[in-house]
Protein backbone atom coordinates (compact mmCIF):
# COMPACT_ATOMS: atom_id res chain seq x y z
CA UNK A 1 0.00 0.00 0.00
CA UNK A 2 2.67 2.59 0.87
CA UNK A 3 4.71 1.96 -1.86
CA UNK A 4 1.58 1.98 -4.08
CA UNK A 5 1.08 5.65 -2.66
CA UNK A 6 4.91 6.90 -3.34
CA UNK A 7 4.68 5.19 -6.47
CA UNK A 8 1.43 7.63 -7.52
CA UNK A 9 3.18 10.35 -5.51
CA UNK A 10 6.25 10.12 -7.68
CA UNK A 11 4.19 9.49 -11.13
CA UNK A 12 1.64 12.36 -10.24
CA UNK A 13 5.17 14.54 -9.74
CA UNK A 14 6.20 13.53 -12.87
CA UNK A 15 3.29 14.41 -14.89
CA UNK A 16 3.38 17.38 -13.32
CA UNK A 17 7.16 18.38 -14.48
CA UNK A 18 5.51 17.42 -17.64
CA UNK A 19 3.07 20.28 -17.56
CA UNK A 20 5.21 22.61 -15.83
CA UNK A 21 5.76 25.87 -18.13
CA UNK A 22 9.21 25.05 -19.79
CA UNK A 23 11.21 28.37 -19.90
CA UNK A 24 13.29 28.92 -22.42
CA UNK A 25 17.40 27.52 -21.64
CA UNK A 26 18.98 30.65 -20.19
CA UNK A 27 15.75 33.09 -20.01
CA UNK A 28 16.38 35.16 -17.08
CA UNK A 29 13.82 37.69 -17.70
CA UNK A 30 9.91 37.50 -17.28
CA UNK A 31 8.42 40.25 -19.27
CA UNK A 32 4.32 40.76 -19.46
CA UNK A 33 3.04 43.08 -22.12
CA UNK A 34 -0.18 44.31 -22.18
CA UNK A 35 -0.21 43.92 -26.47
CA UNK A 36 0.94 41.57 -28.70
CA UNK A 37 3.34 44.31 -30.37
CA UNK A 38 4.66 44.96 -27.24
CA UNK A 39 5.37 41.49 -26.59
CA UNK A 40 6.99 40.87 -29.98
CA UNK A 41 9.28 43.88 -29.63
CA UNK A 42 10.15 43.00 -26.09
CA UNK A 43 11.25 39.52 -27.76
CA UNK A 44 12.95 41.45 -30.67
CA UNK A 45 15.19 43.03 -28.32
CA UNK A 46 15.76 40.52 -25.50
CA UNK A 47 16.35 37.49 -27.45
CA UNK A 48 16.52 34.61 -25.36
CA UNK A 49 17.43 36.29 -22.35
CA UNK A 50 13.53 37.44 -22.05
CA UNK A 51 10.13 35.11 -22.23
CA UNK A 52 7.83 37.66 -23.13
CA UNK A 53 3.97 37.38 -22.59
CA UNK A 54 1.53 39.22 -23.66
CA UNK A 55 -1.93 39.42 -21.78
CA UNK A 56 -4.22 40.27 -24.96
CA UNK A 57 -4.31 38.21 -28.04
CA UNK A 58 -4.13 39.97 -31.29
CA UNK A 59 -8.17 39.15 -31.93
CA UNK A 60 -9.28 40.84 -29.15
CA UNK A 61 -10.47 44.61 -28.63
CA UNK A 62 -7.92 45.34 -25.42
CA UNK A 63 -10.31 47.77 -23.84
CA UNK A 64 -12.06 44.83 -22.40
CA UNK A 65 -10.75 41.73 -21.02
CA UNK A 66 -12.12 39.02 -19.24
CA UNK A 67 -10.35 37.63 -15.60
CA UNK A 68 -8.24 34.35 -15.88
CA UNK A 69 -6.44 33.17 -12.92
CA UNK A 70 -3.06 32.69 -14.85
CA UNK A 71 -3.23 36.72 -15.48
CA UNK A 72 -2.71 37.18 -12.44
CA UNK A 73 0.24 34.54 -11.81
CA UNK A 74 1.81 35.68 -14.86
CA UNK A 75 1.99 39.05 -13.73
CA UNK A 76 3.28 38.14 -10.34
CA UNK A 77 6.26 36.56 -11.66
CA UNK A 78 6.62 39.28 -13.96
CA UNK A 79 10.05 41.10 -14.08
CA UNK A 80 9.22 43.74 -16.47
CA UNK A 81 5.67 45.27 -17.72
CA UNK A 82 5.46 46.66 -21.20
CA UNK A 83 2.00 48.42 -21.96
CA UNK A 84 0.23 51.07 -24.40
CA UNK A 85 -0.84 53.04 -21.50
CA UNK A 86 -3.25 56.45 -21.83
CA UNK A 87 -6.14 54.61 -19.90
CA UNK A 88 -6.19 52.27 -22.79
CA UNK A 89 -6.15 49.26 -19.87
CA UNK A 90 -8.26 51.43 -17.49
CA UNK A 91 -10.81 48.54 -17.21
CA UNK A 92 -7.86 45.99 -15.87
CA UNK A 93 -4.37 46.69 -15.63
CA UNK A 94 -4.85 48.55 -12.58
CA UNK A 95 -6.76 45.88 -10.82
CA UNK A 96 -4.01 43.61 -11.96
CA UNK A 97 -1.45 45.25 -11.05
CA UNK A 98 -3.09 45.69 -7.26
CA UNK A 99 -3.89 41.92 -7.38
CA UNK A 100 -0.39 40.71 -8.54
CA UNK A 101 0.99 43.10 -6.04
CA UNK A 102 4.45 41.97 -7.36
CA UNK A 103 6.41 45.60 -6.42
CA UNK A 104 8.70 45.51 -9.44
CA UNK A 105 6.03 46.16 -11.78
CA UNK A 106 4.39 49.07 -10.16
CA UNK A 107 3.95 52.79 -11.89
CA UNK A 108 6.86 53.81 -10.93
CA UNK A 109 9.38 51.49 -10.84
CA UNK A 110 11.94 50.51 -13.53
CA UNK A 111 9.93 47.50 -14.77
CA UNK A 112 7.12 49.67 -15.24
CA UNK A 113 7.36 50.64 -18.77
CA UNK A 114 4.38 52.94 -20.02
CA UNK A 115 4.36 53.58 -24.00
CA UNK A 116 2.46 56.72 -23.91
CA UNK A 117 5.10 58.42 -21.36
CA UNK A 118 7.44 58.13 -24.00
CA UNK A 119 6.01 58.78 -27.42
CA UNK A 120 4.75 61.61 -28.33
CA UNK A 121 0.80 61.69 -28.23
CA UNK A 122 -1.65 62.65 -30.57
CA UNK A 123 -5.73 63.90 -29.82
CA UNK A 124 -4.14 65.02 -26.08
CA UNK A 125 -7.64 66.68 -25.75
CA UNK A 126 -7.58 70.37 -24.59
CA UNK A 127 -10.44 70.26 -22.30
CA UNK A 128 -11.75 66.62 -21.30
CA UNK A 129 -15.76 66.14 -21.33
CA UNK A 130 -17.02 63.41 -20.54
CA UNK A 131 -20.17 64.20 -23.76
CA UNK A 132 -17.56 63.70 -26.10
CA UNK A 133 -17.52 60.38 -25.86
CA UNK A 134 -14.58 57.60 -24.92
CA UNK A 135 -12.05 60.24 -24.64
CA UNK A 136 -8.85 59.30 -23.23
CA UNK A 137 -7.55 62.53 -21.27
CA UNK A 138 -3.92 61.30 -21.94
CA UNK A 139 -4.39 61.36 -25.65
CA UNK A 140 -4.93 58.74 -28.51
CA UNK A 141 -3.32 55.46 -26.82
CA UNK A 142 -3.40 53.44 -30.45
CA UNK A 143 0.64 54.43 -30.84
CA UNK A 144 2.06 51.12 -32.17
CA UNK A 145 0.85 51.84 -36.19
CA UNK A 146 3.76 54.77 -36.47
CA UNK A 147 7.09 52.58 -36.55
CA UNK A 148 9.16 55.88 -35.27
CA UNK A 149 7.00 55.58 -32.42
CA UNK A 150 7.75 51.58 -32.04
CA UNK A 151 11.73 52.99 -32.47
CA UNK A 152 11.41 55.46 -29.16
CA UNK A 153 9.45 53.00 -27.20
CA UNK A 154 13.08 50.38 -28.35
CA UNK A 155 15.50 52.38 -27.16
CA UNK A 156 13.53 53.36 -23.79
CA UNK A 157 12.40 49.44 -23.12
CA UNK A 158 16.15 48.15 -24.16
CA UNK A 159 17.93 50.91 -21.34
CA UNK A 160 15.17 49.01 -18.92
CA UNK A 161 16.03 45.91 -19.61
CA UNK A 162 20.13 46.95 -18.86
CA UNK A 163 19.10 48.23 -15.71
CA UNK A 164 16.83 45.18 -14.25
CA UNK A 165 19.50 42.63 -15.64
CA UNK A 166 23.09 44.51 -15.71
CA UNK A 167 24.39 41.95 -16.34
CA UNK A 168 23.46 41.25 -19.62
CA UNK A 169 23.80 45.09 -20.13
CA UNK A 170 25.80 44.45 -23.37
CA UNK A 171 24.19 42.05 -24.65
CA UNK A 172 20.94 44.29 -24.26
CA UNK A 173 22.83 47.32 -25.79
CA UNK A 174 24.20 45.59 -28.82
CA UNK A 175 20.53 43.68 -30.00
CA UNK A 176 19.67 47.30 -29.21
CA UNK A 177 21.79 49.13 -31.33
CA UNK A 178 21.13 45.74 -34.38
CA UNK A 179 17.66 46.65 -34.35
CA UNK A 180 17.80 50.08 -34.29
CA UNK A 181 19.92 50.13 -37.48
CA UNK A 182 17.90 47.60 -39.23
CA UNK A 183 14.39 49.44 -37.96
CA UNK A 184 15.59 52.54 -39.51
CA UNK A 185 16.21 50.96 -42.59
CA UNK A 186 12.99 49.27 -42.84
CA UNK A 187 10.88 52.61 -42.02
CA UNK A 188 13.07 54.30 -44.96
CA UNK A 189 12.05 51.62 -47.47
CA UNK A 190 8.26 51.97 -45.84
CA UNK A 191 8.50 55.47 -46.67
CA UNK A 192 9.38 55.17 -50.26
CA UNK A 193 6.64 52.83 -50.98
CA UNK A 194 4.09 54.81 -49.20
CA UNK A 195 5.14 57.96 -50.75
CA UNK A 196 1.84 57.67 -53.29
CA UNK A 197 -0.49 56.88 -50.44
CA UNK A 198 0.19 60.58 -49.44
CA UNK A 199 -2.95 62.80 -49.19
CA UNK A 200 -5.65 59.66 -49.26
CA UNK A 201 -8.13 60.59 -47.44
CA UNK A 202 -9.62 57.70 -45.65
CA UNK A 203 -12.13 57.02 -43.15
CA UNK A 204 -11.40 54.60 -39.95
CA UNK A 205 -14.04 52.38 -37.83
CA UNK A 206 -12.31 53.39 -34.40
CA UNK A 207 -10.49 56.10 -33.86
CA UNK A 208 -7.37 54.10 -33.62
CA UNK A 209 -5.25 54.96 -37.21
CA UNK A 210 -4.27 58.36 -36.09
CA UNK A 211 -0.68 57.90 -35.83
CA UNK A 212 -0.51 55.45 -39.25
CA UNK A 213 -2.03 58.29 -40.56
CA UNK A 214 -0.59 61.17 -39.14
CA UNK A 215 3.35 58.88 -40.43
CA UNK A 216 1.87 58.50 -43.71
CA UNK A 217 0.28 62.05 -44.42
CA UNK A 218 -3.54 60.34 -44.82
CA UNK A 219 -5.83 62.52 -44.42
CA UNK A 220 -8.56 60.87 -41.68
CA UNK A 221 -12.05 62.80 -43.04
CA UNK A 222 -14.39 60.66 -40.49
CA UNK A 223 -14.93 57.42 -37.78
CA UNK A 224 -17.55 55.21 -38.17
CA UNK A 225 -18.20 55.11 -34.33
CA UNK A 226 -19.20 59.07 -34.16
CA UNK A 227 -18.02 58.94 -30.33
CA UNK A 228 -15.30 56.83 -30.07
CA UNK A 229 -16.31 53.46 -27.75
CA UNK A 230 -20.21 53.85 -29.30
CA UNK A 231 -21.07 51.60 -31.84
CA UNK A 232 -22.11 53.19 -35.18
CA UNK A 233 -25.41 54.94 -34.92
CA UNK A 234 -27.80 54.84 -38.24
CA UNK A 235 -27.89 58.26 -38.38
CA UNK A 236 -24.28 58.91 -38.27
CA UNK A 237 -23.86 56.14 -40.65
CA UNK A 238 -26.33 58.12 -42.95
CA UNK A 239 -24.41 61.65 -42.67
CA UNK A 240 -20.98 60.19 -43.34
CA UNK A 241 -22.80 58.50 -46.71
CA UNK A 242 -23.96 62.27 -47.60
CA UNK A 243 -20.53 63.77 -46.49
CA UNK A 244 -18.63 60.96 -49.00
CA UNK A 245 -20.12 62.68 -52.12
CA UNK A 246 -18.43 65.82 -51.75
CA UNK A 247 -15.65 64.87 -50.68
CA UNK A 248 -12.77 61.84 -52.25
CA UNK A 249 -12.59 59.26 -49.79
CA UNK A 250 -10.88 56.37 -51.09
CA UNK A 251 -10.96 53.95 -48.09
CA UNK A 252 -12.77 52.27 -45.34
CA UNK A 253 -10.03 51.24 -42.56
CA UNK A 254 -10.74 48.86 -39.70
CA UNK A 255 -9.05 46.68 -37.40
CA UNK A 256 -9.15 43.01 -37.35
CA UNK A 257 -11.35 42.86 -33.91
CA UNK A 258 -13.77 45.48 -35.11
CA UNK A 259 -17.14 44.18 -36.36
CA UNK A 260 -17.31 44.37 -40.45
CA UNK A 261 -21.02 45.30 -40.64
CA UNK A 262 -21.03 49.15 -40.02
CA UNK A 263 -18.04 49.50 -42.81
CA UNK A 264 -19.18 46.74 -44.94
CA UNK A 265 -22.42 48.48 -44.86
CA UNK A 266 -20.85 51.83 -45.74
CA UNK A 267 -18.66 50.25 -48.36
CA UNK A 268 -21.76 48.69 -50.12
CA UNK A 269 -23.71 51.92 -50.54
CA UNK A 270 -20.93 54.61 -51.61
CA UNK A 271 -18.47 51.97 -53.46
CA UNK A 272 -15.12 52.76 -51.42
CA UNK A 273 -13.70 50.11 -50.87
CA UNK A 274 -13.35 48.52 -47.01
CA UNK A 275 -9.96 47.49 -46.13
CA UNK A 276 -8.91 45.41 -43.02
CA UNK A 277 -5.59 46.20 -41.51
CA UNK A 278 -2.97 44.93 -38.70
CA UNK A 279 -3.30 46.99 -35.69
CA UNK A 280 -0.92 44.69 -34.00
CA UNK A 281 1.37 41.59 -33.99
CA UNK A 282 -0.94 38.38 -35.30
CA UNK A 283 -4.24 40.35 -36.25
CA UNK A 284 -3.26 39.21 -39.88
CA UNK A 285 -1.93 35.78 -41.22
CA UNK A 286 1.23 38.09 -42.56
CA UNK A 287 1.80 39.97 -40.07
CA UNK A 288 4.02 37.59 -37.71
CA UNK A 289 6.54 39.75 -36.27
CA UNK A 290 6.76 43.65 -36.03
CA UNK A 291 8.67 43.98 -39.63
CA UNK A 292 5.95 41.78 -41.29
CA UNK A 293 3.01 44.06 -39.60
CA UNK A 294 4.21 47.09 -41.19
CA UNK A 295 4.65 45.61 -44.35
CA UNK A 296 1.46 44.01 -44.46
CA UNK A 297 0.09 47.62 -43.27
CA UNK A 298 1.15 48.69 -46.49
CA UNK A 299 0.65 45.89 -48.46
CA UNK A 300 -3.12 46.08 -47.89
CA UNK A 301 -3.55 50.03 -47.95
CA UNK A 302 -1.47 49.95 -51.57
CA UNK A 303 -4.02 46.83 -52.72
CA UNK A 304 -7.07 48.33 -51.79
CA UNK A 305 -6.47 51.64 -53.37
CA UNK A 306 -5.42 49.35 -56.99
CA UNK A 307 -8.56 50.42 -59.50
CA UNK B 1 -2.18 22.91 -18.09
CA UNK B 2 -1.17 25.84 -16.10
CA UNK B 3 0.17 24.88 -12.85
CA UNK B 4 1.21 28.67 -11.76
CA UNK B 5 -2.08 29.57 -11.73
CA UNK B 6 -3.30 27.26 -8.55
CA UNK B 7 -2.40 29.69 -5.88
CA UNK B 8 -4.00 29.98 -3.03
CA UNK B 9 -3.54 33.79 -2.95
CA UNK B 10 -5.22 34.15 -6.45
CA UNK B 11 -8.13 31.52 -6.54
CA UNK B 12 -8.65 32.23 -2.37
CA UNK B 13 -10.50 35.61 -2.42
CA UNK B 14 -12.79 34.69 -5.36
CA UNK B 15 -13.99 31.11 -3.57
CA UNK B 16 -14.51 33.28 -0.35
CA UNK B 17 -16.65 35.16 -2.50
CA UNK B 18 -18.62 32.56 -4.13
CA UNK B 19 -19.27 30.88 -0.86
CA UNK B 20 -20.64 34.27 0.79
CA UNK B 21 -22.86 34.79 -2.51
CA UNK B 22 -23.96 31.28 -2.05
CA UNK B 23 -24.88 31.44 1.65
CA UNK B 24 -27.73 33.58 0.76
CA UNK B 25 -28.30 32.83 -2.58
CA UNK B 26 -29.00 29.24 -2.02
CA UNK B 27 -31.71 29.69 0.31
CA UNK B 28 -33.38 32.19 -1.42
CA UNK B 29 -33.02 30.92 -5.10
CA UNK B 30 -35.03 27.56 -3.58
CA UNK B 31 -38.09 30.13 -2.45
CA UNK B 32 -37.93 32.11 -6.38
CA UNK B 33 -38.23 28.69 -7.54
CA UNK B 34 -41.17 28.03 -5.39
CA UNK B 35 -42.36 30.99 -6.44
CA UNK B 36 -41.95 30.86 -10.38
CA UNK B 37 -39.87 33.99 -10.45
CA UNK B 38 -36.80 32.94 -12.26
CA UNK B 39 -36.08 35.79 -13.76
CA UNK B 40 -36.69 38.37 -11.31
CA UNK B 41 -32.68 38.69 -10.05
CA UNK B 42 -31.66 39.11 -13.63
CA UNK B 43 -34.56 42.04 -13.66
CA UNK B 44 -33.42 43.44 -9.64
CA UNK B 45 -29.53 43.27 -11.14
CA UNK B 46 -30.46 45.33 -14.09
CA UNK B 47 -32.64 48.09 -12.45
CA UNK B 48 -29.96 48.57 -9.60
CA UNK B 49 -27.40 49.51 -13.11
CA UNK B 50 -30.29 51.88 -14.17
CA UNK B 51 -29.99 53.11 -11.20
CA UNK B 52 -26.03 53.59 -11.30
CA UNK B 53 -26.62 55.32 -14.68
CA UNK B 54 -29.47 57.45 -13.47
CA UNK B 55 -27.50 58.47 -10.99
CA UNK B 56 -24.68 59.17 -13.36
CA UNK B 57 -26.99 61.52 -15.52
CA UNK B 58 -28.03 63.80 -12.60
CA UNK B 59 -24.37 64.34 -11.67
CA UNK B 60 -24.55 63.25 -8.24
CA UNK B 61 -20.86 62.11 -7.77
CA UNK B 62 -20.68 58.22 -7.03
CA UNK B 63 -17.80 58.64 -4.76
CA UNK B 64 -17.09 55.57 -2.36
CA UNK B 65 -20.44 53.88 -1.31
CA UNK B 66 -22.44 56.23 -4.13
CA UNK B 67 -22.36 53.92 -6.92
CA UNK B 68 -23.63 51.49 -4.10
CA UNK B 69 -26.10 53.51 -2.82
CA UNK B 70 -27.62 54.27 -6.30
CA UNK B 71 -27.76 50.95 -7.08
CA UNK B 72 -29.26 50.14 -4.10
CA UNK B 73 -32.34 52.37 -3.90
CA UNK B 74 -32.95 51.50 -7.43
CA UNK B 75 -33.24 48.30 -6.58
CA UNK B 76 -35.25 48.53 -3.91
CA UNK B 77 -37.70 50.76 -5.73
CA UNK B 78 -37.76 48.01 -8.85
CA UNK B 79 -38.61 45.45 -5.84
CA UNK B 80 -41.49 47.12 -4.71
CA UNK B 81 -42.64 47.65 -8.11
CA UNK B 82 -42.19 43.53 -8.61
CA UNK B 83 -44.05 43.13 -5.22
CA UNK B 84 -47.40 45.32 -6.23
CA UNK B 85 -46.80 43.22 -9.77
CA UNK B 86 -46.84 39.96 -8.03
CA UNK B 87 -50.03 40.98 -5.88
CA UNK B 88 -52.43 42.74 -8.83
CA UNK B 89 -51.34 40.55 -11.34
CA UNK B 90 -50.40 36.92 -10.04
CA UNK B 91 -51.20 35.39 -12.99
CA UNK B 92 -48.95 36.87 -15.67
CA UNK B 93 -46.09 37.92 -12.75
CA UNK B 94 -43.56 36.31 -15.11
CA UNK B 95 -44.06 38.27 -17.87
CA UNK B 96 -44.07 41.91 -16.10
CA UNK B 97 -40.52 40.66 -14.42
CA UNK B 98 -39.95 40.07 -18.34
CA UNK B 99 -41.51 43.57 -19.41
CA UNK B 100 -39.27 45.34 -16.11
CA UNK B 101 -36.13 43.81 -17.12
CA UNK B 102 -36.07 44.66 -20.90
CA UNK B 103 -37.12 47.76 -20.07
CA UNK B 104 -34.29 48.38 -17.13
CA UNK B 105 -31.72 46.93 -20.03
CA UNK B 106 -32.34 49.36 -22.88
CA UNK B 107 -34.03 52.40 -20.78
CA UNK B 108 -29.66 51.77 -19.90
CA UNK B 109 -29.03 52.40 -23.54
CA UNK B 110 -31.20 55.48 -23.94
CA UNK B 111 -29.63 57.06 -21.32
CA UNK B 112 -26.01 56.33 -22.11
CA UNK B 113 -26.75 57.24 -26.01
CA UNK B 114 -23.66 59.86 -25.39
CA UNK B 115 -21.81 58.54 -22.67
CA UNK B 116 -19.73 55.73 -23.15
CA UNK B 117 -17.77 55.64 -19.55
CA UNK B 118 -21.29 55.30 -17.84
CA UNK B 119 -21.36 52.13 -20.47
CA UNK B 120 -18.25 50.14 -18.94
CA UNK B 121 -20.00 50.95 -15.72
CA UNK B 122 -22.76 49.39 -16.45
CA UNK B 123 -20.56 46.77 -18.27
CA UNK B 124 -18.79 46.07 -14.70
CA UNK B 125 -21.96 46.05 -12.98
CA UNK B 126 -23.42 43.55 -14.65
CA UNK B 127 -20.50 41.05 -15.85
CA UNK B 128 -18.49 42.12 -12.51
CA UNK B 129 -15.27 39.55 -12.15
CA UNK B 130 -15.00 37.60 -9.07
CA UNK B 131 -11.17 36.89 -9.89
CA UNK B 132 -10.43 40.73 -8.89
CA UNK B 133 -12.29 40.65 -5.44
CA UNK B 134 -9.86 41.17 -2.48
CA UNK B 135 -10.88 40.45 1.13
CA UNK B 136 -11.16 44.17 2.14
CA UNK B 137 -14.19 44.33 -0.31
CA UNK B 138 -15.87 41.01 1.18
CA UNK B 139 -15.96 42.55 4.53
CA UNK B 140 -18.71 45.17 4.16
CA UNK B 141 -20.35 42.00 2.23
CA UNK B 142 -20.16 39.39 4.51
CA UNK B 143 -21.87 42.23 7.31
CA UNK B 144 -24.91 42.98 4.82
CA UNK B 145 -24.86 38.88 4.24
CA UNK B 146 -24.73 38.15 8.18
CA UNK B 147 -27.77 40.53 8.50
CA UNK B 148 -29.80 39.22 5.72
CA UNK B 149 -29.50 35.45 6.93
CA UNK B 150 -30.45 36.57 10.31
CA UNK B 151 -33.50 38.46 9.17
CA UNK B 152 -34.14 35.26 7.26
CA UNK B 153 -33.49 32.39 9.16
CA UNK B 154 -35.10 34.10 12.50
CA UNK B 155 -37.94 36.19 10.99
CA UNK B 156 -38.55 34.44 8.03
CA UNK B 157 -42.69 33.73 8.82
CA UNK B 158 -43.11 37.77 9.66
CA UNK B 159 -41.30 38.86 6.56
CA UNK B 160 -44.87 38.78 3.91
CA UNK B 161 -44.19 39.60 0.26
CA UNK B 162 -43.12 43.12 0.08
CA UNK B 163 -40.25 41.64 2.68
CA UNK B 164 -39.31 38.76 0.33
CA UNK B 165 -38.41 41.25 -2.17
CA UNK B 166 -36.68 43.85 -0.19
CA UNK B 167 -34.35 41.66 1.23
CA UNK B 168 -33.96 40.18 -2.14
CA UNK B 169 -33.21 43.28 -3.99
CA UNK B 170 -30.55 44.06 -1.34
CA UNK B 171 -28.73 40.70 -1.82
CA UNK B 172 -29.05 40.45 -5.70
CA UNK B 173 -27.35 44.40 -5.52
CA UNK B 174 -24.48 43.55 -3.46
CA UNK B 175 -23.74 39.99 -5.53
CA UNK B 176 -23.77 41.04 -8.76
CA UNK B 177 -21.06 44.01 -8.20
CA UNK B 178 -19.27 41.39 -6.64
CA UNK B 179 -19.44 38.49 -8.84
CA UNK B 180 -21.11 39.29 -12.07
CA UNK B 181 -24.82 38.49 -13.46
CA UNK B 182 -24.22 35.15 -14.70
CA UNK B 183 -22.76 33.44 -11.36
CA UNK B 184 -25.53 35.21 -9.72
CA UNK B 185 -28.00 34.26 -11.54
CA UNK B 186 -26.13 30.21 -11.33
CA UNK B 187 -25.93 30.34 -7.85
CA UNK B 188 -29.45 31.37 -7.08
CA UNK B 189 -31.43 29.02 -9.71
CA UNK B 190 -28.37 26.16 -10.17
CA UNK B 191 -28.19 24.38 -6.53
CA UNK B 192 -31.99 24.88 -5.93
CA UNK B 193 -32.85 23.13 -9.31
CA UNK B 194 -30.84 20.13 -8.43
CA UNK B 195 -32.47 19.76 -4.93
CA UNK B 196 -36.19 20.13 -5.62
CA UNK B 197 -38.54 17.96 -4.06
CA UNK B 198 -36.24 17.10 -1.45
CA UNK B 199 -37.38 17.81 2.15
CA UNK B 200 -36.05 21.67 3.28
CA UNK B 201 -33.48 19.99 5.51
CA UNK B 202 -31.52 17.98 3.93
CA UNK B 203 -32.75 19.58 0.47
CA UNK B 204 -30.70 23.10 1.52
CA UNK B 205 -27.44 21.00 2.76
CA UNK B 206 -27.55 19.08 -0.77
CA UNK B 207 -27.75 22.57 -2.26
CA UNK B 208 -24.77 24.10 -0.39
CA UNK B 209 -22.73 21.13 -1.18
CA UNK B 210 -23.80 21.88 -4.58
CA UNK B 211 -22.69 25.60 -4.86
CA UNK B 212 -20.08 25.12 -3.30
CA UNK B 213 -18.34 22.23 -5.03
CA UNK B 214 -19.25 23.94 -8.17
CA UNK B 215 -17.41 26.83 -7.36
CA UNK B 216 -14.23 24.78 -6.16
CA UNK B 217 -14.08 22.95 -9.54
CA UNK B 218 -15.09 26.16 -11.36
CA UNK B 219 -12.31 27.56 -9.97
CA UNK B 220 -10.00 25.15 -10.30
CA UNK B 221 -10.62 23.92 -14.16
CA UNK B 222 -10.26 27.95 -14.76
CA UNK B 223 -6.53 28.26 -13.40
CA UNK B 224 -5.26 24.84 -15.07
CA UNK B 225 -6.80 25.14 -18.17
CA UNK B 226 -6.46 28.88 -18.09
CA UNK B 227 -10.04 30.01 -19.06
CA UNK B 228 -12.19 33.10 -18.08
CA UNK B 229 -13.26 32.31 -14.23
CA UNK B 230 -16.88 33.28 -14.18
CA UNK B 231 -17.90 31.28 -16.73
CA UNK B 232 -16.31 28.09 -16.09
CA UNK B 233 -17.85 28.24 -12.64
CA UNK B 234 -21.06 28.69 -14.25
CA UNK B 235 -20.56 25.19 -16.26
CA UNK B 236 -19.03 24.03 -13.30
CA UNK B 237 -22.19 24.62 -11.40
CA UNK B 238 -24.36 22.74 -13.78
CA UNK B 239 -22.09 19.42 -14.18
CA UNK B 240 -22.04 19.06 -10.42
CA UNK B 241 -25.83 19.40 -10.43
CA UNK B 242 -26.48 17.38 -12.94
CA UNK B 243 -24.06 14.80 -10.93
CA UNK B 244 -26.56 14.97 -8.28
CA UNK B 245 -29.55 15.03 -10.53
CA UNK B 246 -28.60 12.25 -11.72
CA UNK B 247 -26.61 9.88 -9.17
CA UNK B 248 -27.44 11.37 -6.19
CA UNK B 249 -29.96 10.46 -3.36
CA UNK B 250 -34.16 10.97 -4.23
Amino acid sequence: MRALDLRLVASALAGATIFWPASPAGATLRVFSCESEWAALAAALGGDQVEAYSATSARQDVHYIQARPSLIAKLRRADLLICSGADLEIGWLPVLLRKASNAKVQPGQPGHVDVSKIVPMLDVPSRVDRSEGDIHPYGNPHTQTDPHNIALVATELSHRLERIDPKQAGFYRQRSSEFADRWQKAIASWEARAAPLRGMKIITHHVAWVYMAHWLGLEVVGHLEDKPGIPPTAGHLADLLAGLRDQKVELIVRSTYQPERPSEWLSGRSGIPAVVLPHTVGATEGAKDLYSMFDDMLERLLEARRP
Amino acid sequence: MNLDALDLSILGPAMLAGLLVLATHVPMGREVLVRGIIFIDLAVAQISGLGVIAADRMHLELAGYGVEIAAGVAAISGALVLSWLERRFPEVQEAFIGVVFVLAATGGILLLADNPHGGEELKDLLVGQILWVDFSSLGPVALLYAGVLAVWFGARERLGRHGFYLLFAVTVTASVQLVGVYLVFASLIVPGLATRGMPARSGLAWAYAVGAAGYALGLLASALLDLPTGAMIVWALAAVASVLVLRGPR
